[in-house]
């Protein structure tokens, strides 16, 4: 697996890291029992600090898709594909209600904000 | 913890050092600040070269003024004005450091110079700096040190030495337990290197964070005298005067991103947060 790092995006590294990791189980390049680089290694490789990759693989532990064994190192969880793909399907739901919430608090009415989605879907 | 400075005081005429820092093992920690900013001071002081005039240094746990033999040779050191006699080979400067280190690696320290392009049967003299600073730190790293305390180790190098410089440090912490203080002026190294980093300002530590937070948490905010008084201040360290308004320093750019989407927003890097900490004002 390659992890590539976008310096400047405002979305914090380890996030990155995170998401290119729940893409990888997705779509199968990362399977179940296959280990991930060490902290220090990838940290090397990327050019971060250790303490942004420890982040997002603890992160990832916290959500059930990685396993860290002591002493020896971070491994893919076995969980299935359907429950990556829900756990993405909630957080676009959060950012679609978030989304409802701002455009309710600067007055939108729902018939305008259907429009505007459907604009955009086009 | 590897290395602990507790208010470490030192008094000179136009100067003055008040600083305590730490290094956790396992760790890259990064001093940074302008010249003269009390860097060399600390590290001298880490060294015993300079004596505090009050304060406490503890190095694997012992006072910094009663390390033994051992414990010292679990410290790997470069500063930025020592060096070995320049009328010495690198061959010879590898017989002085086998008799004074005893987990001096020869072999792989010939490898390396090797590896770096030092040559072996020429006078130090006759080197490029690029070359004295990559022969100081094969140096500094040649005996498994625990501790390697850098002083500006990639002074006067170009942008691909330092990058050369800072990837061989990378390599030196894939052995767990070890850890690193490194100061620079030069903060774009600092940043892709360090797990911490502190800032040292006229003596004073003025800001010490994981290098993680700055660069996702931190921010500059660009505002108008309008958006300025109309925005939440609460997590705004610090403000200063510009044409267009006020340029604002946070450390917590995602709530102002989520609160306030129509500013502008910069994502913080080290230079802008020292600068800002340093000449902008407290809120």
């Amino acid at each position: 697996m390659r992890f590539m790092i976008h310096n400047t995006s405002m979305q914090p590294i380890y996030e990155q890291l995170m998401d290119q990791i729940k893409t990888g189980i997705v779509e199968g390049t990362l399977r179940e029992n296959d280990a991930l680089p060490s902290v220090r290694a990838l940290a090397k490789e990327l050019r971060i600090s250790a303490l942004t990759v420890k982040k997002a693989y603890d992160a990832l532990e916290a959500e059930g898709f990685v396993v860290t064994v002591h002493g020896k190192g971070s491994y893919i969880a076995g969980t299935d594909r359907g429950l990556v793909q829900e756990a993405r399907r909630r957080e676009v739901e959060e950012l679609l209600e978030s989304a409802i919430q701002k455009g309710k608090a600067c007055g939108m009415t729902e018939e305008e904000l259907r429009e505007m989605w459907e604009l955009m879907l086009e | 913890m590897l290395l602990e400075v507790k208010n470490v005081r030192k008094q000179y005429r136009r100067f003055d050092l008040d600083c305590s820092l730490q290094v956790q093992e396992g760790r890259i920690v990064g001093l940074i600040g302008k010249n003269g900013a009390g860097k060399s001071t600390t590290f001298k002081a880490i060294l015993n070269l300079v004596i505090p005039d009050s304060g406490e240094i503890r190095i694997f746990g012992t006072d910094s003024r009663e390390l033994d033999s051992e414990l010292r040779q679990r410290i790997g050191v470069v500063l930025a004005d020592s060096t070995f006699s320049n009328i010495m080979t690198v061959k010879q400067i590898a017989d002085v450091m086998g008799r004074l280190y005893a987990k001096f690696d020869a072999e792989d320290f010939f490898r390396k110079c090797d590896r770096f392009q030092i040559p072996l049967r020429q006078k130090t003299k006759e080197f490029s700096t690029g070359m004295l600073a990559r022969l100081k730190l094969l140096i500094a790293t040649s005996y498994q040190a625990d501790l390697l305390i850098l002083d500006e180790p990639a002074a006067g190098l170009d942008v691909l030495a330092r990058e050369e410089i800072m990837d061989l440090l990378r390599e030196y912490m894939m052995e767990e337990h070890r850890s690193i203080l490194i100061s620079s002026h030069i903060s774009s190294d600092l940043e892709k290197l360090c797990d911490e980093i502190y800032m040292i300002d006229q003596g004073r530590i003025i800001l010490h964070e994981e290098t993680d937070r700055i660069l996702s948490d931190y921010g500059i905010l660009k505002l108008d005298e309008a958006q300025f008084s109309g925005i939440e201040k609460q997590y705004l360290l610090r403000k200063q005067k510009e044409a267009y308004g006020v340029r604002c320093l946070t450390d917590a750019r995602q709530f102002y991103l989520e609160n306030y989407p129509g500013v502008l927003m910069e994502k913080g890097n080290i230079d802008d947060v020292i600068s800002m900490m340093i000449q902008g004002e407290r809120l």
